[in-house]
């Protein structure tokens, strides 16, 4: 076993010292010794009386709260001590204007757009970079604020082409809206214009380089947020370029967010080029299910078609990013559907019917056998409302067969103990933590927004992570303790070497993977992890309601299928092969036909044809996630619901009505109509399921610990290896992003590199 | 009297005129008319075309009787003003006064060699179809393996 | 050099009241020590026992040896055995002012190092990356005195507790860093410096780093950044280098020149330093004489000489005689040039250029007699400028561009009257609106060149329409 000595380089500790937040966090009387030299020369006399000690001249009240008065055109507003100039205006509702500034990156004050006169001060100053001062009075609207911002906006148009209308970000630019508000109405500029070539960075980013304000957001979000040394300025003076210095892919799993960063049209989406503008989108507020975090996005529609995916701001979540396949894969939706039922004939051959038909053969289908031999499987991208459906359509006809493809060990407290199957500590929780252990996971491709919030606590709050596993590339260091299961167990025993460093921390937190527990000794592992995280817990002396154990899910309905009393893993369907076998969106190919009996029945319900619908003998279409208001679960609990963004194609239904339809003609119909009274169902089974954006605490992991010790299973040599290592494996998960040629394209471009899915760009 | 001879001699020419009582109701039923006047040609599918100047006001003084099979298809009962060739529909419409019996028509390109009639309604009928991009493209099932 | 700190540049030229606010601290010092000492009017010319670098011109020994001879290394140990209060006393005393550009107090920054320490090390970074057009002092001191730097580095490291001195030496001096390298490796086999400097028990390395020839790593954010092997773009100030400096330590970044006179400053007293030149201008200083004069040199003069007799004196006179001067860029390329009518009688001093509206600089003088093509010389440094700007803040990459276009057309006569305050215009909404200093020097030789040459600029231009109407 290698052990790495995690080193954070001094970019990265650059890094934080120019954060936001490092300064924040810094004592306000070490902040002002230090600034003496710029009060004493910007400020001369007037902050003389504001460095004064506190305690001597200040109000007691003051003194106490520790806040600085400044004063915003004259308002006066009380902020920390270390608040930026951008951000106390902000707090009383100014807007400065910003192109390089960034909440949520590095500050590099670089555009000069957000210059501001300070009262008294010599020269303007950068509002997103400076700390306020005491007394300070920010005049956001003065002759000489206004000066410098026409200035610099004309500095930044001189050079950038008048391309607006064949800009696809036309409508949604921060250039176009802030030169509209604080620009000049004419241009002296008779000079030549730079140009800039394009380069070819992936299928998904389109370039136009000449409209590049070089901000430097993009360089930023990929060095810092994801993680990877790509981007990077060239050249110096007009000549600066932004680029990836040799040709190359931006190789990254959260790339498209450079996209929604980039204030120009600069970077825009290829898949989305001339197709749409955002005026005429409606936008649909919505949930992905390309992974078990369930980001937060915005479905935009035109015509009954979905044109593109954004993030929408989630800060438990997703924050404001999203990953590429959740933002890209949306073409999959419109490829390889099934718009109508299909049944097969007399000659095996899948062909199209009507619903009567197709319906009243899976009624007859279901009746004619014993509830026993009925069985059912629920694949990745179910939803809850359908999988409430099913299961008391099965319960109904006397059938108790209903699994997830999804494995996790039944084993001791299985999924008993909602504790045992969640991401406890949540995904924001990771930014309270100081140790991270990962074992058998790659969340950088399981969970990319998960990863990206590991990261971020790596940078600014050295968070140390530690993982078992194969060896991957996590966009962080970490220690890596091995991949065989005997570390495992040495780490539960505590003979590990690396159980001082997880008895000294004091907020551990441990996170299983999923692929993990898919392993014949899932129930092993659980147990040694459980361990683990107990072990961990009693060391730190953590309180209560801190939470170690976590468990990443990779699919998006495992959670919700075990809350509602799924049973994971199809163990037993292939142990007592049913009659007819029912798949929800079963396409992970874990039963195959070769495993059923010959004259048996499969139903595959789901909205793409994909391995499912390949052996299926009945094919009901339903809808994907942005044609139907359903109910998902992320992997720490939250249940969120989607919206109806576009209708279904063809004939194609939601899915729980679908199954309402059957089990009335079944004979055991359904005591819901409306999807209100499948979420009343649904409370009734597991209330959280309709808590919408709550997490209801689960906290039994002493009684899963010691259930767990019960188990007798004992770990397999085999090493633990996440089944998605690359960021080739990362882009096609799932029936929808199977079916997305963007998907193929990524695949193709990642391996082949960047020039063999290079078309020929139209502007 | 004389009036009641006129229509007994016309009825006697009808139905002689019509090949007897058979022939007279096969056209009756076929055409829904009876009539009878100089036959000015037959062209090469079997149709024959009549005029009658003297009894029939202008617009009704020229007719066609229909073959009874053209191309192929039976034609006795259902019959298509399509079946008219070019030629022979210049004189039917009174475009000319020539019949192509005595005036041949000059011989062009775009003539069709064998006249074809409309095909509206059969397999062969033309269907407009659209240009605009499919939204969704659904699943074509695989082809079943013989068994 | 353009060891210009920004605020502090700025200060000098457009609000000398802040510059001496931060000035006062030191003056009162000495004030109130030497209330009968009277009024020195005149100044230089400087006696040769009063000169700091006896070794200028190369005639003598650079090696140790030869520095041994002129008195550099006697009673270093001493020095720094007096301590740091001493030493940044007698800085404090001497009123040195910044040799780089900005003249920001010396001893003030250096005791700005003085805080309890954190655990992190503290640097002293030396900028030697000498760039600025027309400025050649630091090469004579690295090349003919280098001594004098490294026990420089030793005694200011001393005063602000640093570890170790880096000093970022410019690319293109090759013989220069090779001479300082040698002299870094006497200093260390004599024990001078390295562990236990001197025997003092301060234990101080001096690293030689050579830089890649880009005028904007001698900006000391662009310098630190430079140094940690990043592209030289400079940082945004807060947090200050003496917070957050080279490898996020805090960190002085220094002249050479200022480095190289604290030992003298340090063996003769501060209050031999500060008895030339007028008062906050105080000190001898090395200034660069190039262009149109009969013998161009560098001479070490006294503060507050006045320009024409220093051109007079050490220059050999202009070329063609006074009467021939046209204009004189007197502090490197950054500074605004001064036409003749104000060389007759400026001081060259901080606050005597900064009352002719321009700046002190790095005491480059540039002369220019009448032969020149004012519009063009002035169209070449912002050419210069443009090239060297790092791109990365848009007034300076934008607008400097744009300056150098116009500044072209302008040369040709190819304008507008109207342009000429568009462009004066332009240059404002460069000047203080940027990271650092360069796109205010990029501002200032244009502001300059309206200010003082307006008519020049006007007839060629007419003279171009009336020969593009003919």
């Amino acid at each position: 076993m290698s052990t790495k000595v995690k080193q954070p380089s001094l970019f990265h500790w650059w890094l934080k010292l120019r954060s936001p937040l490092f300064w924040s966090r810094r004592p306000n009387s070490e902040r002002v010794m230090l600034r003496l030299p710029t009060v004493g020369r910007a400020l001369a006399g007037a902050a003389k009386s504001s460095l004064a000690p506190s305690n001597t001249v200040r109000t007691s009240v003051q003194a106490a709260s520790n806040m600085v008065e400044v004063f915003v055109d004259g308002k006066p507003v009380e902020v920390e001590p270390g608040t930026t100039v951008l951000q106390a205006c902000e707090k009383v509702g100014v807007q400065i204007p910003r192109f390089c500034y960034h909440e949520r990156l590095s500050v590099a004050g670089n555009c000069r757009m957000c210059l501001v006169e300070i009262e008294k001060a010599p020269k303007p100053v950068a509002a997103c970079a400076m700390p306020v001062m005491k007394g300070w009075n920010i005049l956001t609207n003065s002759e000489k604020t206004r000066k410098a911002r026409e200035g610099v906006m004309e500095f930044l148009l001189a050079n950038h082409p008048l391309d607006c209308p064949i800009c696809d970000q036309g409508g949604e630019c921060d250039l176009q809206d802030q030169s509209m508000q604080f620009g000049s109405d004419r241009s002296r500029f008779t000079e030549r214009k730079r140009a800039v070539e394009d380069k070819n960075i992936g299928p998904l980013i389109k370039t136009i380089m000449t409209r590049c304000i070089q901000c430097t957001r993009c360089v930023r979000f990929a060095s810092e947020i994801a993680g990877v040394e790509d981007l990077g300025t060239t050249g110096r003076g007009n000549n600066l370029q932004i680029g990836t210095y040799v040709e190359k892919m931006f190789m990254s799993e959260l790339s498209g967010n450079v996209i929604d960063v980039c204030p120009v049209g600069a970077l825009t989406s290829k898949p989305y080029a001339f197709t749409a503008r955002p005026w005429e989108t409606r936008k649909t507020e919505s949930i992905d299910v390309m992974d078990a975090v369930g980001s937060n996005i915005i479905v935009s529609t035109r015509g009954g078609e979905v044109m593109r995916v954004m993030p929408r701001l989630n800060e438990d979540v997703n924050e404001e990013w999203i990953s590429d396949k959740t933002r890209f894969s949306y073409d999959g939706l419109k490829r390889q559907r099934l718009t109508q039922p299909m049944v097969k004939d007399g000659s095996g051959q899948l062909t199209a019917t009507t619903w009567e038909d197709a319906l009243t053969r899976v009624a007859g289908a279901l009746q004619s056998v014993q509830g026993s031999e009925v069985a059912a499987i629920a694949g990745g991208l179910a939803d809850a409302e359908a999988l409430v459906s099913l299961k008391d359509l099965l319960n109904r006809l006397d059938s108790e067969n209903l699994c997830t493809e999804e494995v996790f060990p039944m084993e001791g407290a299985g999924t008993d103990l909602r504790s045992n199957y969640l991401l406890n500590s949540r995904i924001a929780g990771i930014e309270d933590c100081d140790l991270l252990l990962l074992i058998g996971t790659n969340p950088r491709y399981e969970a990319p927004m998960f990863n990206a919030r590991v990261r971020k606590s790596w940078l600014h709050n050295e968070l140390q992570v530690a993982m078992v596993g194969q060896s991957v590339d996590l966009s962080y260091t970490y220690d890596h303790l091995g991949e065989e299961t005997s570390v495992l167990k040495e780490l539960a025993d505590g003979t590990h070497p690396f159980c001082q460093v997880l008895s000294a921390a004091k907020r551990p937190v441990v996170v299983v993977g999923s692929s993990a527990l898919q392993r014949e000794d899932g129930a092993a592992i659980l147990g040694a992890v459980s361990t683990i995280a107990q072990n961990a817990r009693t060391s730190s002396g953590v309180e209560e309601g801190w939470k170690v154990l976590n468990v990443l899910h990779r699919v998006a309905s495992q959670v919700a299928a075990l809350d509602l009393g799924y049973k994971a893993g199809v163990d037993a369907i292939r142990k007592n092969p049913p009659k007819v076998l029912f798949l929800l969106g079963a396409d992970a190919g874990c039963i195959t036909r070769a495993d059923l009996p010959k004259d048996s029945l499969i139903i595959y319900q789901g909205h793409h044809g994909d391995v499912g619908a390949t052996m299926a003998d009945i094919i009901l279409p339903g809808a994907a996630y942005t044609e139907k208001n359903a109910t998902y679960v992320n992997t720490e609990g939250r249940s969120q619901h989607t919206r109806v963004a576009v209708t279904a194609p063809g004939m194609a239904r939601e899915d729980w009505k679908i199954i309402r339809a059957v089990s009335d003609l079944a004979g055991v119909a359904l005591p819901y109509d409306t999807v209100d009274e499948v979420r009343a169902r649904l409370e009734e089974v597991s209330p959280n399921l309709v808590r919408y954006d709550d997490i209801q605490e689960a906290n039994y992991f002493k009684q899963a610990n010691e259930l767990a010790q019960a188990v007798n299973q004992d770990l397999i040599a085999s090493p633990l290896v996440p089944p998605q290592l690359t960021v080739k494996d990362f882009y096609m998960t799932d029936s929808i992003s199977r079916a997305s040629q963007t998907m193929a394209k990524c695949v193709k471009a990642v391996t082949e590199g960047a020039a063999a899915v290079d078309e020929p760009s139209i502007c | 009297m004389a009036e009641y001879l006129n229509v007994v001699r016309r009825a006697l020419g009808q139905i002689g005129g019509h090949g007897g009582l058979k022939g007279l109701l096969v056209q009756f039923f076929r055409a829904n008319d009876v009539k009878t006047g100089a036959l000015i040609g037959v062209d090469k599918y079997g149709n024959k075309y009549f005029e009658d100047n003297k009894h029939y006001f202008f617009g009704r003084h020229r007719w066609v009787l229909y073959t009874t099979e053209m191309n192929g298809k039976n034609t006795m009962w259902e019959v298509d003003g399509s079946m008219v060739p070019a030629e022979w529909h210049r004189w039917l419409h009174c475009m000319t006064d020539d019949p192509p019996t005595t005036h041949p028509p000059e011989p062009k390109k775009f003539l069709a060699e064998v006249h074809q009639f409309n095909v509206s309604g059969s397999a062969q009928q033309y269907v407009p179809y659209s240009t605009t991009r499919k939204k969704v493209h659904e699943w074509v099932p695989p082809k079943a393996e013989a068994q | 050099m353009l060891s210009l700190s920004r605020a502090v540049v700025s200060g000098v030229v457009r609000s000398p009241a802040a510059v001496s606010q931060a000035g006062v601290t030191a003056i009162t010092r000495f004030n109130s020590t030497a209330q009968t000492a009277p009024k020195k009017t005149t100044f230089g010319p400087l006696a040769d026992e009063d000169r700091i670098f006896t070794n200028l011109y190369g005639r003598h020994d650079w090696r140790l040896n030869g520095a041994l001879k002129r008195g550099d290394w006697y009673k270093t140990k001493e020095i720094l055995l007096n301590g740091v209060d001493w030493i940044l006393n007698e800085i404090k005393v001497s009123g040195l002012r910044g040799r780089g550009g900005a003249g920001f107090p010396t001893g003030m920054k250096w005791s700005f190092m003085n805080k309890p320490s954190d655990g992190r090390p503290k640097y002293l970074v030396v900028n030697a990356d000498e760039g600025e057009p027309g400025t050649c002092k630091d090469r004579e001191i690295m090349r003919h005195d280098p001594h004098k730097l490294v026990e420089g580095c030793l005694i200011a490291g001393k005063a602000m507790g640093a570890r170790a001195a880096y000093i970022y030496i410019r690319g293109e001096f090759y013989n220069e860093s090779s001479n300082l390298q040698v002299a870094i490796n006497e200093a260390y086999a004599a024990g001078l410096i390295g562990k236990n400097s001197c025997g003092s028990g301060y234990d101080f390395d001096v690293f030689v780093m050579r830089g890649a020839g880009a005028y904007i790593c001698g900006e000391e954010t662009a310098l630190i950044e430079s140094l940690e092997g990043k592209q030289g773009k400079p940082r945004l100030k807060p947090p200050f280098p003496a917070d957050v400096g080279a490898f996020g330590c805090p960190t002085t970044v220094a002249n050479v020149e200022t480095v190289s006179v604290a030992p003298t400053i340090c063996r003769r007293g501060g209050s031999w330093f500060l008895g030339f030149g007028r008062e906050r201008n105080s000190g001898t200083k090395l200034f660069n004489i190039s262009g149109h004069v009969n013998t161009p040199c560098t001479v070490e003069e006294e503060m507050s000489i006045p320009l024409k007799e220093l051109i007079e004196r050490h220059a050999g006179g202009v070329r063609g005689g006074w009467d021939n001067l046209l204009a004189v860029i007197p502090g490197g390329s950054s500074t605004p040039l001064i036409p003749k009518s104000v060389c007759e009688d400026v001081l060259m001093d901080f606050d005597g250029l900064v009352q002719a509206q321009t700046g002190l600089g790095t005491a480059a003088l540039i002369v220019m007699d009448k032969s020149t093509d004012i519009i063009r010389a002035i169209a070449r440094l912002i050419e210069f400028y443009k090239h060297e700007s790092c791109g990365q803040c848009t007034p300076c990459r934008e607008g400097v561009d744009w300056m150098n276009d116009m500044m072209w057309r302008f040369v040709r006569g190819d304008a507008r009257q109207a342009e000429i305050d568009m462009i004066w215009e332009i240059s404002k909404q460069i000047e203080g609106h940027t990271i650092c200093a360069l796109g205010d020097g990029a501002a200032w030789p244009v502001q300059g060149l309206i200010r003082h040459f307006r008519p020049v600029m006007e007839n060629r231009i007419s003279e171009y329409q009336q020969q593009a109407r003919a």
